[in-house]
């Protein structure tokens, strides 16, 4: 009753006060803030614009949230048109589940279809909300321990069974903790941690602390399976985000190119929970990279949920 | 008690289970009426969203002694700003022993009363607690409505559709809750897995299984466990699942049921019933009383629900068969997997491999803050549990809180009982369920999932 109160009020007031229609001409949809402080049932508010040059009819709104999560009603129905510039707002309810006290972010989506306005028939809008704290950085981040010293390669567990990275071989190729690495036009640092400590970050879509600016955000790691590719998404200083795919080829018997990646080291054999071994074969580290818009500062960086995407460094170039 | 012995399986159908006294129902619910709902009357109002009046103390009076009766005295005895006032059972001996019991535990003697309807016009009771055999629960629940008291019945509220409506309006006509004593809501894998369905983890939510399966032959062909042998004389009176919302009832609120989904259909099936004549043949001594009887439920009564947003639940009950213990709590969506016993999860990104992982890490990052904060498995029955939801009802009620489970909720879970018997009829043809909240289901609201709140300080 409330919200359809509400509806009324918000089309009646808009039509005796029209806005003036956007410059790009456009059926905006824009999704109100949203109480994020769960477990609760909060109301969220769908504007839609008209921003065309024709009256706007037969408007229905659907919204939703996150999946999995209940939103009430499915869709909203408007029955009066909308002048130019004219707006209407509806009410849809959502349970909101408990808030994370990681770093989380909800996305929701709202979509108008109409007759007239812009003529397009259908607009959707969305909105990203943040909550918690992300990690203070890469190390934070680090979960997965995938190089141990030949002498004691038991904390090691790169691939899930218990294999790792030789740390001595990875010294013959210059990677040494804290080392620099140059990798497609970045330069990146091997993790500066202990042989035998987490030194990557592989899984949990963890987002992090990161500042930097440049056309591509580079990654220095490696991939456990024939499938390592997640999505990272960049947050900008400004409010925006965006995503992009990121991926490294398997440790081994993968070709060195998939995905995209570029090899930076090949070292032979791996350390099995056992010892060395494996000493016929290459065990590779390589570097991948995403697009970055260079007008923006990178604030926070969101990596992949994908647990065989292992990431050791990230740098801007 | 009605004695169906002589009665043909066939005439055991028709939507009247085997009970006990009945009180008279209302015209809305005389008919026992699958198709369409009644409406509500005009003086009615929804209990939905209502909160409990504030009670400084919650004063608890007990309704049948027996071993569930007596296995939660010492619970309601423990929790703070709660106190037993009065108790009642049949067997006068049980109600005294019970009263000694809490001076033992130095708490006040209740009154013990002679009757249940004593009990219920008692002014010194703000709650009536209800554990007696099933058939006496629907007319015990009402007449603790109509004595002006909340009421928390064990398993199930009722057991025909007439009564689970008359138990809503009654409800809503009194403005007292009723609900169903769901220990198994308040479990503490159950409420990680509601808590990681409502983040999203399993994806969109299509399918969940539960039951109770759980053997209780020796139980049930015991002289001593169940008095009268009364839960086993419904396995020779009804072919029913008679109680599976121990496992339904966790499944139905991951599914936001009358919070945004509702069942729709039920269709059941029933095994022969072959468990308990073969217990008796090898166990029981000829001459047994349980010589006398024929059992004719099915050891696995299996119903399968539609809900409205295109989800299946399996709701299994099997009592009468060699096997371990399960509830099932299996929970799936387009983004994983949940199954108990042992608890594992299969959840994509974080898995693969086709391998059940542990379900432990989820449990502790889903945590309910009633396990964080009230729950002990050592405290309580039933790993804990049962003190769980003892403490929660009477943090409801003493802070004026909306019930995490209410007597829809209640009524819809305890409705495959009777729709089983009707499925079943109709050789397993779907039955609809009926919407005890007229058309509330589809608003979302928090229940079990609930926000952190404290227990309000005893004076």
């Amino acid at each position: 009753m409330r919200s359809r109160l509400l509806l009324l009020l918000a089309v009646l007031g808009l039509l005796a006060a029209p806005v003036p229609a956007s410059a790009s001409a456009a059926v905006a949809v824009t999704i109100g803030a949203v109480d994020l402080d769960g477990p609760a049932v909060s109301t969220v508010e769908v504007t839609v614009t008209n921003g065309g040059s024709a009256r706007l009819s037969r408007l229905s709104v659907s919204f939703a949230g996150p999946i999995g999560w209940t939103s009430y009603p499915a869709s909203r129905s408007v029955k009066e048109a909308l002048a130019p510039g004219a707006s209407a707002t509806v009410e849809f309810l959502i349970h909101v589940p408990e808030k994370p006290a990681s770093f989380t972010v909800r996305k929701f989506t709202a979509t108008a279809s109409y007759r007239g306005g812009d003529g397009a028939g259908t607009a959707t809008g969305t909105r990203l909300e943040r909550s918690g704290a992300p990690l203070a950085g890469l190390a934070a981040a680090y979960n997965n321990v995938g190089v141990t010293a030949e002498s004691n390669p038991t904390p090691g567990n790169f691939d899930g069974e218990g294999n790792s990275f030789s740390s001595a071989r990875l010294a013959e190729k210059g990677l040494t903790p804290g080392a620099a690495v140059t990798a497609l036009g970045a330069t990146l640092r091997w993790p500066s941690v202990p042989v035998g400590t987490p030194d990557n970050a592989a899984g949990g879509g963890r987002t992090i602390e990161f500042t930097g600016q440049g056309s591509r955000l580079v990654f220095l790691g490696s991939g456990s399976s024939f499938a390592a590719t997640g999505t990272v998404t960049v947050w900008y200083s400004d409010g925006t985000a965006a995503s992009a795919t990121l991926g490294f080829p398997n440790w081994s018997f993968q070709d060195a190119g998939a995905h995209g990646a570029t090899l930076v080291a090949a070292t032979a054999g791996r350390n099995r929970p056992t010892g060395y071994g494996d000493a016929a074969y290459e065990y590779r580290v390589f570097a991948n990279s995403i697009p970055l818009d260079p007008a923006k500062t990178v604030e926070l960086v969101t990596l992949p949920g994908n647990g065989a995407v292992h990431v050791f460094d990230l740098a801007t170039a | 008690m009605t004695d169906l012995l002589n009665v043909s399986r066939r005439s055991l159908f028709g939507g009247a289970l085997a009970a006990g006294a009945l009180a008279a129902l209302p015209a809305s619910a005389s008919a026992d009426d699958a198709t369409a709902d009644p409406r509500r009357r005009r003086d009615q109002r929804t209990m939905i969203g209502v909160p409990f009046e504030e009670h400084r103390t919650v004063r608890v009076g007990l309704v049948g002694l027996g071993n569930r009766g007596m296995g939660m005295l010492d619970g309601w005895a423990a929790v703070p700003g709660c106190v037993v006032t009065a108790v009642h059972d049949v067997r006068a001996d049980r109600a005294n022993r019970a009263a000694d019991r809490l001076v033992s535990l130095g708490k006040p003697r209740p009154a013990v009363h002679a009757t249940d309807r004593s009990l219920f016009a008692a002014d010194d009771v703000d709650f009536v607690y209800i554990a007696t055999p099933w058939e006496f629960h629907y007319a015990q629940g009402k007449g603790a409505l109509l004595g002006g008291k909340h009421v928390g019945v064990e398993l199930p509220i009722a057991t025909e559709l007439a009564e689970l409506w008359d138990l809503v309006d009654t409800s809503e006509l009194t403005r007292k809750h009723l609900f169903l004593m769901e220990n198994c809501s308040y479990g503490r894998n159950e409420l990680a897995m509601l808590k990681m369905a409502h983040e999203g983890v399993f994806g969109e939510i299509t399918n969940g299984h539960g039951g109770y399966l759980h053997d209780l032959r020796a139980l049930l062909f015991s002289d001593t466990y169940y008095t009268d042998a009364w839960r086993r004389k419904w396995h020779t009176r009804s072919i029913a699942s008679f109680y599976p919302m121990h496992g339904l009832a966790p499944i139905a609120a991951c599914m936001d049921v009358n919070r945004g989904d509702r069942f729709t259909y039920l269709r059941a099936t029933a095994t022969a019933p072959r468990g308990l004549a073969d217990y008796r043949a090898r166990h029981v001594p000829q001459g047994h009383p349980s010589w006398n009887e024929t059992y004719i439920n099915g050891d696995l009564v299996t119903c399968l629900i539609d809900t409205e947003r295109g989800r299946v639940i399996r709701a299994e009950h099997d009592v009468s068969s060699p096997r371990p213990y399960s509830r099932i709590n299996s929970l799936a969506g387009s983004r994983g997997i949940v199954e108990d016993y042992p608890a594992r999860v299969y959840l994509e990104p974080d898995h693969g491999g086709h391998a059940w992982q542990d379900f432990r890490p989820y449990r502790d990052r889903f945590d309910h803050w009633l396990w964080k904060e009230v729950g002990d498995e050592n405290n309580g029955g039933h790993g804990g549990m049962d003190y769980v939801l003892q403490w929660r009802v009477v943090q409801q009620m003493r802070a004026g809180l909306v019930p995490d489970i209410d007597v829809y909720d209640s009524a819809v879970w305890c409705s495959p009982v009777p729709l089983s018997v009707r499925s079943l009829e109709r050789d397993g043809k779907p039955v609809r369920v009926p919407d005890f909240t007229r058309g509330q289901w589809m608003t979302p609201r928090v229940g079990l999932d609930s926000r952190p709140s404290a227990m309000p300080a005893t004076v």
